[in-house]
C-alpha cells in the first residue's frame, strides 16, 4: 500500500468502485424496513414522557431510520438508547446530554422535539438552520415573539416543521364535522374551557441528582436551584409540575389550550388567521374572554355556563359542506409528518397553524395577567400602542442561549 | 398589605411562602393609571434592589420590572449586568423597558463585560432590535471568541437593517457554528431587505450565499429568496 495510510486506501478504493462490492439487506429493505435511500434519518431531543411515545411512533416506522437520542437526564437517555438498539438487534443508536453535538450531524433528516416547552423555540430554529426537518411538541411556544420566528426560521429553509397535538384532529370529530358539513349553519362562536395559568415557582432547593445536566435544563429560563418537582414532567398542571412553572410553560391555558383551541379553531375554521380583539368579561359568573377574529367569528374561552367546545351556529340554516382537512400518509400525525418529510407537503400542523393556535393562549395569558382588554395586530405581532402589554411579548434568555 | 409585602421581600427566599408577595402583584395593576403610586412603586423596587435582598427576591423584583420599569430603573438595573447571579434577570427588565436608556445602559456595559454574559446582553440588544447598536455588533463579528461571534451575528440577524446586512457582509466565520450564524443573520437581513423593496441589495446577499462551499439548506434559502426576489 505504499505510504498510502488504510483509512486513505479505503477512501480511493470507495470512490473508484462503481457499487459497493456488498448490498446488505438492511440497505436493500424487506418486510420490516423501507430501502435505505427510502428511510428517513431521525433523532430525538427530550425524550422522557412525551418524547418517549414520539420516539415509540417513529423508532416504529419501516420508513424511519434511528440513530440518536438527546436528552439532559442520563437515565431517560440509556433508557431511549436500550429501545432503539433493541429494535434494530445492534448498539448502534447514539446518545448525546448536548443537542448542539446532535444537530451538528449531517447524516441526519429530521428530529422530533418534546423538551419542556421554554427549550422549544430554541430547538426548532436551530435545527432548521442546520437543515433539518422537525416535529415539535405542543405547545410549540412559550411566549408569542417566539412564534413567528419559528415560522420563519422553517419558511428560510424549506423545512417541514409540524407542530404535536394529535387532539386536534382525533379528538374533536364530531363538532369538525358538524361545523364542516355545514348542519350549525354560520358558525358565530365557539367556547373552550381550560385552566389553569401557570405560576411563578418558587420551590426550595434540594441535593442535585447525579442524573440530570441542571443548568442545559434550565437552559434559556431564569436560574433557579434544582428541586424534582420543579423539572417532573407529570402532567399535572397545578404543582409540581415544568407545566405548572411560568419559566417553563403557560400551564394548562397553554399545555390543554393547544388542544382545545386547536380544536376549536379546526371546528370554526379559523386555523389560519389570528384574533385582533380580545375582549375581558368581569362579570357576576365569573371572569373570561372573548376574542373576535377578523371574520367575525369568535373564540370565548371559559364562559360561563358553557360547555367545552360549544359551538353557536345559526339554527335553521345549513351551508354547503366543505371537505375537512386531514391527515397525509398513514400512521396518523407521526405518519403525517414523515410522509410530508418525503413530499415537501406542509403537513396537517404545520407549524404557522400551530402558532396560530397557541397564540390564542398567550393572548388569553396576557389578558388575564393584565385584566383588561387587547387590541392585536397579528401583522405586525404587536399590541399596537399598548406599551404595557408589549412588554409580555418575550422575556430575556438566559445565556447564553439565544433565538 | 403593599408595606407587608416589601417587608417579607427582606426574607424571601427560595421555599418562601409565595402569596406573601400577592400586594406587590396586585399594586403593579392597581397603580396603571396613577403614575403618582405607579413611580413610588417603582422607587421601592429599585430601593429594595440595592439592599442584600436574596438572589429570589431580586429575581423577583426584576420581574416585576420588567412590567413597569422606566428609566429611572436602569441605573440600578445596569449595575447588575456585571454581577454572574443576576446579569441575567437584570437583562430581564432591561430587554423589556421600552425607554432607550435601557439600550444605552446595555451598550455601554457592553465593552466592559467579558465571556457568557456578554452573550446574554449580545442577545437583548438584537432582541430590542436596537439598531445604534450596529457599530458595536460589527465590531464583535470580528472577535477572537466564537460563540461571542456567533452571538453578534444573530443580533445584527434580528436588527436586520441593511447596515446590519454590510457588517455581515464583512464577517469571516472561523467554525462550523459561528459560519451558520453568520449565514443565517445574512438571510435574515436579505428578508427584511426584499420586505422593504429593496430587492438589488437582497439579490446581492441571496447570490454571494449560492457558493458550492455554502451548507445546502443555506444555498436552498438563497436560491428561494432569489426567486422570492423575481416575484416567484
Amino acid at each position: 500500500m505504499g505510504t498510502k495510510t488504510r483509512r486513505e486506501f479505503i477512501q480511493t478504493a470507495s470512490a473508484t468502485l462503481a457499487a459497493p462490492y456488498v448490498i446488505t439487506s438492511t440497505a436493500l429493505g424487506n418486510d420490516e424496513r423501507a430501502p435505505a435511500s427510502d428511510r428517513i434519518v431521525m433523532a430525538g431531543i427530550g425524550i422522557g414522557n412525551m418524547g418517549k411515545g414520539d420516539q415509540g411512533a417513529f423508532l416504529g416506522r419501516k420508513d424511519v431510520q434511528y440513530v440518536a437520542v438527546c436528552d439532559v437526564r442520563n437515565s431517560v437517555r440509556e433508557t431511549a438508547k436500550r429501545k432503539v438498539d433493541e429494535r434494530y438487534g445492534n448498539t448502534d443508536c447514539k446518545v448525546y446530554n448536548d443537542f448542539r453535538e446532535l444537530l451538528a450531524r449531517t447524516d441526519i433528516d429530521a428530529v422530533h422535539v418534546a423538551t419542556p416547552d421554554h427549550w422549544h423555540a430554541i430547538l426548532v430554529i436551530e435545527a432548521c438552520r442546520h437543515g433539518k426537518d422537525v416535529y415539535c411538541q405542543k405547545p410549540e411556544t412559550l411566549t408569542l415573539r417566539e412564534g413567528p420566528l419559528m415560522i420563519q426560521a422553517a419558511r428560510r429553509y424549506g423545512r417541514v416543521v409540524s407542530g404535536g397535538s394529535q387532539r386536534v384532529l382525533e379528538d374533536y370529530k364530531g363538532i369538525v364535522n358538524q361545523c364542516w358539513g355545514g348542519e350549525l349553519g354560520k358558525i358565530k362562536s365557539i367556547n373552550v374551557n381550560v385552566d389553569p395559568l401557570s405560576q411563578l415557582c418558587n420551590l426550595p432547593a434540594e441535593q442535585l441528582s447525579p442524573d440530570i445536566d441542571w443548568d442545559l435544563w434550565l437552559g434559556p429560563a431564569a436560574w433557579a436551584p434544582y428541586n424534582a418537582a420543579r423539572c417532573s414532567g407529570s402532567f399535572s398542571t397545578a404543582g409540581n409540575s415544568w407545566r405548572s412553572y411560568i419559566d417553563y410553560s403557560g400551564g394548562g391555558m397553554t399545555d390543554w389550550g393547544a388542544h382545545h383551541f386547536g380544536g376549536a379553531t379546526f371546528a370554526v375554521d379559523v386555523r389560519e388567521l389570528q384574533p385582533d380583539e380580545v375582549t375581558f368579561h368581569d362579570e357576576k359568573e365569573g371572569k373570561f374572554l372573548s376574542l373576535r377574529y377578523p371574520n367575525g367569528i369568535v373564540i370565548t374561552h371559559n364562559r360561563p355556563k358553557t360547555g367545552n367546545l360549544a359551538v353557536e351556529g345559526t339554527p335553521g340554516e345549513s351551508r354547503e359542506p366543505k371537505p375537512v382537512p386531514t391527515y397525509k400518509g398513514e400512521g396518523g400525525i407521526y405518519g403525517d409528518f414523515i410522509d410530508c418529510v418525503k413530499t415537501r407537503e406542509k403537513p396537517f400542523r404545520d407549524i404557522e397553524l400551530a402558532v396560530n393556535t397557541i397564540a390564542v393562549s398567550h393572548l388569553c395569558i396576557i389578558a388575564y395577567q393584565l385584566q383588561r382588554s387587547l387590541k392585536w395586530d397579528s401583522a405586525k405581532q404587536e399590541f399596537p400602542g399598548d406599551a404595557e402589554a408589549n412588554r409580555l411579548l418575550d422575556r430575556a434568555r438566559r445565556e447564553p442561549w439565544q433565538v | 398589605m403593599l408595606d407587608q409585602a416589601f417587608e417579607a421581600l427582606k426574607t424571601y427566599d427560595w421555599g418562601a411562602e409565595r402569596n406573601v408577595l400577592s400586594p406587590i402583584n396586585e399594586a403593579v395593576l392597581s397603580t396603571r393609571n396613577d403614575s403618582a403610586a405607579r413611580n413610588e412603586l417603582e422607587s421601592r423596587l429599585v430601593a429594595a434592589l440595592k439592599t442584600p435582598i436574596s438572589r429570589d427576591a431580586k429575581d423577583f423584583v426584576c420581574r416585576k420590572l420588567m412590567q413597569i420599569g422606566t428609566a429611572a430603573s436602569v441605573p440600578t438595573l445596569a449595575e447588575l449586568l456585571s454581577v454572574k447571579d443576576l446579569s441575567h434577570m437584570a437583562r430581564f427588565a432591561l430587554e423589556r423597558i421600552p425607554a432607550q436608556e435601557a439600550a444605552q445602559a446595555i451598550r455601554d456595559a457592553l465593552p466592559k463585560i467579558s465571556g457568557p454574559l456578554k452573550l446574554g446582553m449580545i442577545s437583548s440588544l438584537g432582541q430590542r432590535k436596537d439598531s445604534a447598536s450596529v457599530p458595536l455588533l460589527a465590531k464583535l463579528l470580528m472577535d477572537t471568541d466564537p460563540a461571542i461571534v456567533r452571538s453578534a451575528a444573530l443580533a445584527l440577524g434580528s436588527i436586520r437593517t441593511s447596515e446590519s446586512a454590510k457588517a455581515l457582509s464583512n464577517a469571516r466565520p472561523t467554525s462550523p457554528e459561528t459560519q451558520l450564524a453568520v449565514l443565517d443573520a445574512s438571510l435574515s437581513c436579505a428578508e427584511a431587505l426584499l420586505a422593504a423593496g429593496n430587492k438589488g441589495d437582497a439579490i446581492a446577499i441571496y447570490k454571494s450565499l449560492l457558493g458550492d462551499g455554502q451548507p445546502k439548506q443555506v444555498r436552498l434559502a438563497a436560491t428561494r429568496g432569489i426567486l422570492a426576489c423575481a416575484g416567484r
